[in-house]
């Protein structure tokens, strides 16, 4: 039985007319519940593969398999990101105007779940990342690795298989960032999630199950 | 929270920019309100005129541009009583003259005997004597105003007018003025045998349209009848160019404020174009995004549109304390709050649609990406 969760074959992305290639005829399996760790110098087309693969962008070529979704041939994605992906940037990306609760709730629009649904879901993931006491703070009266953490228990809000992380730690300084680190893995070793985190350190890198590197738009071997 | 106060908040993100885009809308839509306020004002006051005292219509010269202008021969008056179904016609001259600080102080001549044409309760004295005895009555408001009573005298174009009585009417426009007899304002104005309109009573049970259409027929080319405000609309082009200049308002006020709230949300997008990006990232769709920000903006639009109703109807008092309340009197009907919200509600949509439609087609990784 075949049990990967994300099979790409020979994939291409090109930008400005093809003039520079992001992507260079990538393959890839990844099996489901595996971390991953996707590491390669800037400009080698790890965040583009990462963009691929949570459908934030269409390949010129060759096809990609996410969680049973032919993502070549689906027009509208917005659902596969919200039921199956769960991002979380290098920047935190929350909305300043809101509470973090509020933000926790903003990928829960649309998915029929009630208010009083949305609400508690987002209460039981900020209880999870450790900011039940900051539940009705704005994200400019958090630390870095407070906005992290809400980010995190953001993406987690619709339960997705998959979790794409692009440089999760890369603003944070190093207790900050490996407080994040120890709550993904933890979040991949009790939950089961397919954990893919792009990064240029090889130490954040060797945490994860197994290690892509990406070089000139290849997975190099 | 739900969407809805998400999109109410998120205008309020950029205070300033947001408070000045709503003075900007507001102004336009309190002109479009202060305009229609005295738009209805005028044509209340107009219609009390019409359906003063017992006349059923009035009589005014054919294809005049402002009935006030309207100028008839006297010897209609007579002719008009005979036509069938008229019971009685009383010929009216109107004329305006600069009585102290009041320059639009309204004069109107009839004759004593024809005085219950206007439908006025005499609150103090009596009524000035037939003929060309100079003698005045003066309105409620007007004796307020010039603080003067009966026994007190009026200088008209040079000649003194004794006040016979205080008159109330219930119409400010009268009840600013004054009532003398036809005669006298005939030699005042220098239009001997002319009068402005004709009242028009009818006899019991006769029709109106009938009657209205005999006169008609008759005086095709000399005379027209106004039996209501519609008629009056297609004889008096004074409302009608009131009309004309709040709806050409409104069509500035939706221009200028399309612009404005175009203005203000490209903006507010451009500055939230990674937000957007991430909205897409969690999986809001296209559609979501086009209604949230259209949202935004017709919640900008909306507010201003409250505020607008206020200033229109500031403005309105301010005018009324600074002595217009003399010869207006405020209408506020709802109609005119309601031009204004749709004026607000069709700018917000016009406004936001393109930054609306523009955040919603955002490439997700352009936008993630943008500083």
């Amino acid at each position: 039985m075949n049990d990967n969760i994300i099979e790409i074959k020979n994939l291409e992305k090109g930008f400005e007319n093809s003039k520079i290639m992001a992507l260079n005829g990538i393959d890839l399996e990844i099996k489901k519940g595996e971390f991953v760790s996707i590491i390669g110098p800037s400009g080698s087309g790890k965040s583009t593969l990462l963009n691929m693969i949570g459908a934030l962008d269409k390949p010129d070529k060759g096809s990609i398999m996410v969680a049973g979704n032919n993502l070549t041939q689906k027009k509208d994605l917005s659902n596969f990101r919200s039921q199956e992906i769960g991002f979380i940037f290098q920047l935190h990306n929350l909305i300043p105007n809101i509470s973090v609760q509020e933000n926790v709730e903003i990928p829960m629009y649309g998915t029929g779940r009630s208010g009083k649904e949305m609400r508690e879901r987002a209460l039981k993931l900020l209880d999870y990342v450790g900011l039940s006491e900051k539940i009705k703070r704005k994200p400019t009266e958090l630390s870095g690795g407070e906005r992290q953490r809400v980010a995190i228990a953001r993406a987690l809000a619709n339960e997705p298989s998959i979790i794409l992380a692009d440089e999760p730690t890369g603003s944070l300084d190093s207790k900050t960032g490996k407080m994040i680190l120890d709550r993904l893995s933890d979040l991949h070793s009790k939950e089961n999630v397919t954990l893919i985190m792009v990064t240029h350190d090889m130490s954040i890198a060797s945490l994860a199950d197994r290690t892509i590197k990406v070089l000139d738009g290849k997975v190099q071997n | 929270m739900s969407f809805f106060s998400l999109i109410v908040k998120n205008p309020f993100r950029n205070k300033t920019r947001t408070a000045l885009a709503i003075v900007g809308i507001a102004i336009g839509i309190a002109t479009i309100v202060a305009l229609g306020i005295i738009t209805d004002g005028l044509k209340a006051s107009t219609e009390e005129t019409l359906k003063a005292g017992g006349s059923d219509f009035i009589v005014v010269e054919a294809n005049v541009s402002d009935m006030f202008f309207s100028k008839i021969d006297e010897k209609y008056v007579n002719e008009i009583t005979k036509i069938d179904g008229v019971d009685q016609a009383a010929g009216v001259l109107m004329a305006m003259q600069s009585v102290e600080d009041n320059p639009y102080f309204v004069i109107i001549g009839i004759d004593a005997k024809n005085i219950q044409f206007s439908d006025m309760k005499i609150t103090k004295g009596k009524v000035f004597s037939s003929g060309d005895a100079r003698e005045i009555i003066i309105g409620k408001v007007a004796s307020e105003k010039m603080n003067k009573t009966v026994g007190d005298t009026i200088t008209l174009s040079g000649d003194k007018y004794t006040i016979t009585g205080i008159f109330e009417t219930g119409d400010l426009q009268q009840d600013g003025g004054a009532f003398m007899s036809l005669a006298n304002v005939q030699k005042m104005e220098s239009k001997e045998d002319k009068v402005t309109m004709i009242y028009v009573k009818i006899d019991k049970g006769a029709d109106v349209e009938k009657v209205t259409a005999e006169v008609d027929k008759k005086y095709k080319s000399e005379l027209t009848t106004v039996a209501s405000l519609e008629d009056l609309a297609s004889v008096d082009q004074g409302l009608s160019i009131i009309d004309t200049a709040s709806w050409a308002i409104s069509l500035l006020a939706i221009v200028i404020g399309g612009i404005g709230v175009i203005n203000t949300m490209i903006m507010s997008v451009y500055e939230r174009t990674r937000e957007i990006g991430v909205l897409k990232a969690v999986g809001w769709k296209n559609r979501r995004i086009l209604g949230m920000i259209l949202g935004e903006s017709i919640v900008l639009t909306l507010v201003a549109g409250i505020v607008g109703c206020v200033m229109g109807i500031v403005a309105i008092q301010a005018l009324m304390l600074l002595g217009m309340g003399g010869f207006l009197k405020p209408v506020y009907n709802f109609d005119v709050f309601a031009r204004g919200f749709a004026v607000a509600l069709i700018v917000g949509l016009i406004g936001g649609f393109y930054p609306a439609y523009r955040a919603s087609r955002l490439p997700p990784t352009e936008a993630l990406r943008y500083e």
